[in-house]
């Protein structure tokens, strides 16, 4: 059965049945190559159908979310689960289907993806060279049908070619870079093991130091601002804003929320990043649109549900449910790649991180932990190298701190960016730091 | 339609005569319904299913692994096709072939129960009980105003099957109940947010049995502490009073992730990171000899519950750490087979697309005898943190930072005023070592935790009772 057949099949038993239905059947064919201690330690596949069924009646909402092809038995029960509900204070009408068909694809990854063969991935990338190195390529190819009662008919094609690599020069010496594209890109996975690698022997070849917690100039690579700021973007989602899950409010629209070097925009229509798409999961056209623009927030992003709880427009972002963005982009800056540890001067270059957690979503407190290459900076050159250093600071604080953008653009996609994203290396003053 | 474990066997069948020595399928359903309420209505129900098949083989030596959840005849074999063809292509990459550790593997079929199981209905009696709970919370018994308060409710039956090479024949099936809920409130110009997860295995019995009511009013009453009443903490070193939600969550932080086989031998590095245990071995000291952690898969209505793991070995308890000693490390056959041992079954999928990694089950630290007042009337001078809501690790699982969300002042043995934000950061060493008494009332936490890529999520407990530091780091 073909992706229009089986939605086709699911909307016409919810055709009379519901004021309002909408099928989302999609289709993901994916190949990962997981890599540890330098060799291959598994390769994956995955042939995944996915079939999302909305729909309403007198403003109550019911979702079905099927991992599966055959629906069938699931449809027939709705009307008895939706009888059991109240009306839904997030209901609103789905919106006009202005969304397009789309196909942004690469036919080397469909190649790789069809064939379930890595070879050409294995030579392109030089992995039988002897490296400590761990990291996941990942390709996919991505197919969805939407289809709803407001006589949406909708075909998005994609693909994707992502992944990233930590090299060690020894065990406590060691750097982290990923990439992402939706295009086969050897040259930039092969500039992101590059990078990860030069940091690994940077680290290495410096002394090891302890550095005493306190408030430090800090340079963040594109792996840190990008956790950092797609954490600010899903803030800026109506649903997080509505929920409690951010430390932004409904008030703060066209507010200086942060430092007017940073400029943040949510690009769905970027045919390099692999969150591309015309249309969002209402069938509505998506748009690029800037989220922080020269610091001020000029959008919070939105379903028609939490429009309507705003009393705003849909921005094209929906998500069913939640708001979300698809690609972020960060504007560069002046900073280049050469004159950035000069312009640190003394402090801290942060190249890596994880598990950025909120002790108080609304106000913003938070606290993340530096991972892989610290590079202790003193008169803009380097001098040391540390670890398990936390930036432990409020998020509008962080952001207001920052001084200085860089010139050269990433694009970063792994475990904790998990929205593709295009960005610069990020200057912040005045950043509370802790250390062991 | 569930596969059972003896029709997935001619799949492994077929692996093996496509070259592969070693194979297993396993066919893995998860269904359930969710409601989500804010501020008392719903906002949606859903219903979810996600089944499929999954094969891992091992072929020239090299791991591959397939899935798809279409059922479909050709679609499976092509599976089969693809996981050796996958093993084959790495083959002459790997320097030492992949090997599972010899096992009296489970020929078994097991199954937890509901005793109120909502399924029967349409998962009707679910979506009464969320709003039924909320109205039986008592809001305006806090002063704080509810900006806004999400509750959701979701009941799911997992049903496994699994058929290996070498005889493993298992087949379970697990009911669990969740309840999550976030409620973000301010009063006094202050503003903050309460997230909380409760689960476990069975059904809707869970609601009074985990006492879901009286945990949500118990945070409504922290966060009014925490609003209106915290002042600031005290800083630098001192003595520290823990609560079981903290404890429960460094069991799981500090010595359960670390003990991890597959990270330890790296083969998680770029992911969920490594481990201290790289360097500290299995027979060395790391805690005061108060300090027993268990992982134990077998405790009843638990949420991280199994009898037989996702390579078909018997579960049983897992000693981490005995008497401040380190001890065994969590094995699946894989890592087992590299290091001479037995895999003592802490293999674990999310999903039909999930390939069997090392996972945690119910962490948690062995009582001991003393009452929390015992524990709080011999500090002098000190803070204790009875809950948290930022934590975080390095990927060494070294340094911890646990930050207080009720949390109290202590003076000459006595609790004191409630303080705001104090932040425990310690190395494991120094945290397991300064624990000088334990508390006798052990409590469990329900959690979902994060590993391999793609990222999986399984259900655990996180447990411990209160326990008392000595001189340790508030910042």
């Amino acid at each position: 059965m073909t992706l229009w057949e089986l939605a086709e099949a699911s909307a016409r038993t919810l055709r009379d049945r519901f004021e309002e239905y909408e099928v989302i059947v999609g289709n993901e064919k994916e190949i990962m190559l997981k890599l540890a201690n330098g060799e291959p330690s598994v390769t994956q596949s995955w042939n995944r159908y996915t079939i999302t069924v909305y729909v309403t009646k007198n403003g109550k909402i019911f979702q079905t979310s099927l991992s599966s092809t055959s629906p069938g038995e699931v449809l027939e029960k709705l009307d008895t689960i939706l009888a059991t509900l109240s009306p839904s204070p997030l209901y609103a009408p789905l919106p006009e289907p202005t969304g397009q068909d789309y196909e942004n694809t690469d036919e080397r990854v469909i190649e790789i993806v069809e064939s379930g063969d890595l070879s050409r991935v294995s030579e392109d990338l030089e992995l039988d060279q002897a490296r400590n190195w761990a990291g996941t390529i990942r390709l996919a190819r991505e197919e969805r049908v939407l289809v709803n009662s407001n006589k949406a008919s909708l075909h998005g094609e994609r693909t994707l070619f992502n992944g990233y690599m930590r090299v060690f020069a020894d065990e406590d010496s060691s750097g982290q870079w990923s990439w992402t594209s939706t295009m086969y890109r050897p040259d930039i996975a092969k500039k992101a093991v590059g990078a990860a690698a030069r940091l690994a022997e940077e680290c290495s070849s410096l002394p090891k130091r302890k550095i005493e917690s306190g408030n430090y100039r800090v340079l963040l690579s594109p792996m840190v601002a990008g956790n950092l700021l797609e954490v600010v973007a899903r803030s800026a989602s109506g649903g997080a804003v509505l929920f409690g899950f951010s430390f932004f409010k409904k008030e703060d629209l066209e507010a200086i929320v942060a430092s007017e070097k940073l400029t943040i925009l949510d690009k769905p229509r970027d045919r390099e990043l692999p969150g591309y798409s015309l249309f969002d999961d209402e069938g509505v056209a998506t748009r690029d649109k800037p989220v922080i623009e020269k610091g001020v927030l000029k959008n919070i992003l939105h379903n028609s549900k939490t429009a309507k709880l705003f009393g705003a427009k849909t921005t094209g972002n929906a998500g069913l449910l939640m708001p979300e963005p698809f690609n972020l982009d960060v504007a560069p800056g002046d900073l280049k790649d050469d004159e950035m540890l000069e312009a640190l001067g003394d402090g801290l270059y942060i190249t890596n991180n994880w598990y950025t957690r909120f002790q108080n979503y609304p106000e913003g407190l938070f606290s993340t932990v530096a991972r892989d290459a610290v590079i202790i900076v003193e008169d803009g050159k380097p001098v040391g190298c540390t670890s398990r250093v936390r930036i432990a600071d409020s998020m509008r604080r962080l952001l207001s701190n920052i001084e200085g953008v860089g010139a050269t653009l990433w694009q970063i996609q792994w475990w904790e960016v998990s929205t593709p994203t295009r960005l610069p290396h990020i200057l912040v003053s005045n950043a509370r730091i802790t250390s062991e | 339609m569930i596969l059972t474990p003896e029709e997935l066997t001619p799949l492994v069948d077929k692996a093996l005569a496509l070259g592969a020595s070693y194979g297993e399928a396993a066919f893995h359903r998860v269904k359930g319904f969710q409601i989500i309420l804010m501020n008392g209505s719903p906002i949606t129900a859903s219903y979810t299913l996600s089944e499929g098949v999954r094969v891992r083989v091992i072929a020239g030596g090299s791991l591959g692994f397939s899935a798809t959840d279409s059922l479909e005849k050709h679609d499976i074999v092509n599976v089969v096709e693809k996981a050796v063809r996958h093993a084959k292509t790495t083959a002459s990459l790997v320097s030492k072939s992949v090997e599972m550790s010899d096992e009296r593997l489970g020929r078994a079929r097991y199954e937890a129960s509901a005793r109120k199981d909502p399924e029967e209905r349409g998962g009707e009696d679910l979506f009464k009980l969320a709003v039924e709970l909320y109205k039986s919370i008592d809001l305006s018994k806090y002063k704080v105003n509810i900006d806004s308060f999400l509750l959701g409710l979701s009941y799911s039956i997992e049903e496994k099957s699994l058929a290996t090479s070498d005889g493993g024949l298992v087949e379970s099936r697990i009911p669990r109940l969740e309840v999550f809920y976030s409620i973000t409130a301010s009063s006094e110009g202050n503003r903050a947010n309460r997230w909380q997860q409760i689960g476990g295995s069975g059904g809707l019995e869970l609601i009074d049995e985990l006492g879901v009511i009286q945990v949500v009013e118990d945070d409504l009453r922290s966060l009014e502490l925490y609003l209106r009443n915290a002042k600031t903490p005290p800083k630098g070193r001192m003595d520290v009073v823990l609560g079981p939600e903290v404890v429960g969550l460094a069991m799981h932080e500090s010595i359960g992730h670390p003990s991890e086989a597959d990270r330890v031998l790296g083969r998680e590095a770029a992911q969920a990171g490594l481990s201290y245990r790289r360097r500290i071995m299995p027979g060395e000291k790391i805690g005061s000899d108060l300090v027993t952690v268990i992982d134990d898969p077998t405790i009843p209505s638990s949420y991280g519950f199994y009898l037989y793991d996702d390579e078909a070995v018997p579960a049983r308890p897992r000693y981490l750490i005995l008497r401040g000693v380190l001890n065994e490390y969590l094995h699946n056959r894989e890592t087992a087979a590299i290091m001479g041992t037995h895999s003592n079954g802490s293999a674990r999928t999310e999903e039909w697309w999930s390939e069997p990694i090392i996972r945690m089950a119910n962490t948690y630290m062995a009582p001991g005898d003393y009452s929390l007042e015992e524990l709080i009337e011999d500090v002098k001078d000190g803070v204790y943190i009875k809950k948290y809501m930022e934590w975080n690790i390095d990927d060494y699982r070294w340094v911890a930072r646990y930050v207080g969300f009720e949390a109290y002042k202590i003076r000459n043995g006595r609790l004191e005023e409630p303080v705001r934000n104090p932040a425990l950061e310690v190395n494991t060493r120094e945290f397991f070592s300064s624990i000088d008494a334990v508390g006798s009332d052990l409590r469990f936490y329900a959690g979902t935790c994060g590993k391999g890529e793609p990222a999986q999520g399984v259900p655990v407990w996180m447990g411990g009772p209160s326990i008392r530091l000595r001189g340790v780091m508030i910042k």
